[in-house]
C-alpha cells in the first residue's frame, strides 16, 4: 500500500486536470454519443430507447447536404488562408525588417479581438443599411443597394476573415525557426528559388502549415457564427444544425448526433494531419 | 532588375491590402463611435455620447462585471490547474500519461460548438446544475486550461533544472521549492499563458451562448442581444472599442514578458 501510495508522486500534479478533462470533457462526450443512439419525445423528454434514427434522419435529407457543403466551405476557407497566410508569413519573415513586429503584432491582435465583433463590423460594412452601401449611394455611384450578405460567398468570406491569423501565425513561426544555413546551402548547390522553396523551405515548414490547417480548417468546419451574423440564418453550416436542435428546438438527440458526426470527422482528419504532419504539428499548436 | 522592383512593389502592395482587409471593418466600428450618427453608418461631428449612454447603461456595466469576474475565475484556476499539470506530465513517467496528453488536446482540437454542447447536456441531463455563471466558468476553465498545460510544459523543456534539485539537497520540502524556485522559473510561461487564456475568456461567445442560460449576462451575450434589437445600434461600437483596446494591451503585455523570458 505504502509503495503505491509514493508510486503516485504524480497524482497531486496532473490529478486536477485529470479529473477535469474526465469530468467535463470525455464523460459528457460520451453521453453525446449515448444521446444520438435514443430518441427525445413530447416536451424534449428522453426516450431511453436504441435507435438509429438520428444518422437515419441526417443521412437521408437535405441535412447531409448542409454537413457536405459546411466541409466544402471550411475547405475552401482553409485553402485560401493558406495561399494567403504562407506568402504572407514569408514575406515578412524575409522582408519585414523594421516592419516585422508590427506586421505580426497586426495578425496577433485580430485573433484576440471578439469574432462576434469582428464578423458584426463586417455586417455594418457589407450590410443593407450598410456603410458600403450609404457612401456607394450617397456618391451616386448606385441607384439601390447592393445585396452582398446572406449568400455563401458572405459566410465563406466571413470565414476567411476570421480563421486566416490562425493559419498564418503557426506557419510564420515555423518559418522563423527555419534554419538559414540550409537554404545558403541550397543555392550554393545550384538550386534555383523556385527549386529551393519547393524541395527545402516547404518541407522544412510543413509542420506549420499543418499545424496552421488544424486550428483553420476544424474551427470553420464547426462555425456557427458566420452562417448566423454574415448568412443570416439563411446558409446554413454543421454548427447551425447543432445550435437549432440544442437551443432553439430543444432535440438534443438529433443535435448530439450531429455532433457526434462533427467530432469523428474532425478526429478523421487530424489522425490524417498527424500522419502527413508528424508530431510538429501538434508541437506547433500552442 | 526592372521587373524584380515590379514584382516587390506588387508583393507590398499584396500585404498591406491583407492588413487593411483584416483592420478595416473593425477600424471603422471604433471610428464610427465617435459619430453622432445613430445607426453609425456616416461620420456626422464627434460624440462621446454614445460611451457616456453605455456607461450609463446598469445592464452594460453588469455584463462587464460579470465578463470580468468570470475571465478571471477562469483565468486562475486554468492557469494554476494547467501548470502543476504541465509539471507532472514533464517530471514523471507514469502509466496512461500519453493518454492523458491526448486527452488535454481534445478539448482545443475538436470544434467548440462540440465543446458547448456536450457541456449543455452534461449540465442539463446528467448533473442537472441550473445554467449561470457556474455552468460558463466551468466550460471556460474546460477549454483554456489545456491552453494553459501546453503553453507551460514547452517552457519546461527549455529549463535548467539543476536548480530545483539543488533546493531538494539542501533540504527545501516542495511547497518552499515551489514556491522559491518552480514558480519564478516558470512564471513568463504561466504569465503567457494567462495573457492567452483572460481575453479568450472574455471574448467568447460560441461557447458561452450554449451554457449561459436565460438572464445570464456577459458582455459578448448582451452584444449579441444588443445586434438583435437594439434600434442605435452605434452603442454596440462604443463597447467594441474596449475590445479592440483590450488585445492591444494583452499583446504589448505578452511582447514585455517574452523579451523578459529569453533574458
Amino acid at each position: 500500500m505504502v509503495k503505491f501510495l509514493t508510486k503516485q508522486v504524480h497524482l497531486p500534479y496532473v490529478g486536477p486536470v485529470g479529473l477535469w478533462v474526465l469530468l467535463f470533457v470525455l464523460i459528457p462526450m460520451g453521453v453525446a454519443v449515448y444521446l444520438s443512439f435514443v430518441t427525445s419525445g413530447p416536451h424534449s423528454r428522453i426516450i431511453h430507447e436504441f435507435t438509429l434514427d438520428n444518422y437515419r434522419a441526417l443521412f437521408t435529407s437535405a441535412r447531409l447536404l448542409i454537413l457536405a457543403r459546411s466541409f466544402q466551405y471550411a475547405v475552401v476557407t482553409n485553402v485560401v488562408c493558406l495561399l494567403v497566410g504562407y506568402p504572407l508569413a514569408y514575406w515578412i519573415v524575409r522582408h519585414g525588417g523594421r516592419f516585422k513586429l508590427l506586421l505580426l503584432g497586426g495578425m496577433i491582435v485580430p485573433s484576440w479581438i471578439s469574432q462576434l465583433l469582428r464578423l458584426y463590423a463586417l455586417r455594418r460594412l457589407a450590410g443593407d443599411p450598410g456603410i458600403i452601401n450609404s457612401v456607394l449611394l450617397g456618391l451616386g455611384v448606385i441607384s439601390s443597394p447592393v445585396k452582398m450578405l446572406f449568400n455563401p460567398t458572405a459566410v465563406v468570406f466571413g470565414l476567411i476573415f476570421v480563421w486566416l491569423p490562425f493559419m498564418m501565425l503557426p506557419i510564420y513561426a515555423s518559418l522563423e525557426g527555419l534554419d538559414q544555413s540550409l537554404l545558403e546551402a541550397s543555392v550554393d548547390l545550384g538550386a534555383t528559388p523556385f527549386k529551393r522553396f519547393f524541395t527545402v523551405t516547404l518541407p522544412l515548414t510543413k509542420g506549420g502549415v499543418f499545424a496552421g490547417t488544424i486550428l483553420c480548417l476544424i474551427p470553420a468546419f464547426g462555425d456557427w457564427l458566420s452562417p448566423l451574423i454574415l448568412g443570416g440564418d439563411r446558409v446554413l453550416m454543421a454548427g447551425s444544425l447543432v445550435r437549432l436542435y440544442f437551443i432553439s428546438v430543444g432535440n438534443f438527440p438529433l443535435g448530439a448526433a450531429v455532433a457526434v458526426i462533427l467530432t469523428a470527422a474532425v478526429l478523421l482528419m487530424i489522425y490524417i494531419f498527424i500522419k502527413l504532419g508528424g508530431e510538429e504539428a501538434i508541437e506547433r499548436l500552442v | 532588375m526592372k521587373a524584380g522592383k515590379i514584382a516587390d512593389i506588387i508583393q507590398r502592395l499584396g500585404v498591406i491590402l491583407v492588413y487593411v482587409v483584416l483592420w478595416m471593418p473593425i477600424v471603422i466600428l471604433v471610428i464610427l463611435s465617435f459619430s453622432s450618427h445613430a445607426i453609425g453608418l456616416r461620420w456626422q461631428g464627434f460624440t462621446l455620447q454614445w460611451y457616456v449612454q453605455v456607461l450609463n447603461t446598469p445592464k452594460a456595466m453588469e455584463a462587464l462585471k460579470n465578463s470580468l469576474f468570470v475571465s478571471t475565475v477562469a483565468t486562475v484556476i486554468s492557469t494554476i490547474g494547467g501548470t502543476l499539470a504541465a509539471y507532472g506530465l514533464y517530471k514523471y513517467k507514469f502509466r496512461g500519461r500519453s493518454a492523458l496528453r491526448m486527452s488535454v488536446l481534445l478539448p482545443i482540437t475538436i470544434p467548440y460548438v462540440v465543446t458547448a454542447a456536450t457541456l449543455l447536456i452534461f449540465f442539463t441531463q446528467v448533473i442537472r446544475i441550473p445554467m449561470g455563471y457556474i455552468t460558463i466558468i466551468i466550460a471556460h476553465i474546460t477549454f483554456s486550461a489545456p491552453l494553459a498545460v501546453f503553453i507551460v510544459l514547452g517552457r519546461m523543456a527549455r529549463v535548467d533544472w539543476t536548480l530545483e534539485e539543488a533546493s531538494a539537497d539542501l533540504g527545501a520540502d516542495k511547497l518552499t521549492t515551489w514556491r522559491k524556485v518552480i514558480v519564478p522559473v516558470l512564471l513568463p510561461a504561466i504569465m503567457i499563458s494567462a495573457a492567452l487564456i483572460f481575453p479568450w475568456s472574455f471574448n467568447d461567445f460560441t461557447i458561452t451562448y450554449f451554457v449561459a442560460g436565460v438572464g445570464t449576462m456577459t458582455l459578448p451575450i448582451y452584444i449579441f442581444s444588443l445586434m438583435q434589437y437594439c434600434r442605435t445600434p452605434v452603442v454596440i461600437n462604443a463597447i467594441s472599442s474596449v475590445f479592440v483596446v483590450l488585445p492591444i494591451i494583452g499583446l504589448l503585455l505578452v511582447t514585455f514578458l517574452q523579451r523578459k523570458e529569453t533574458t
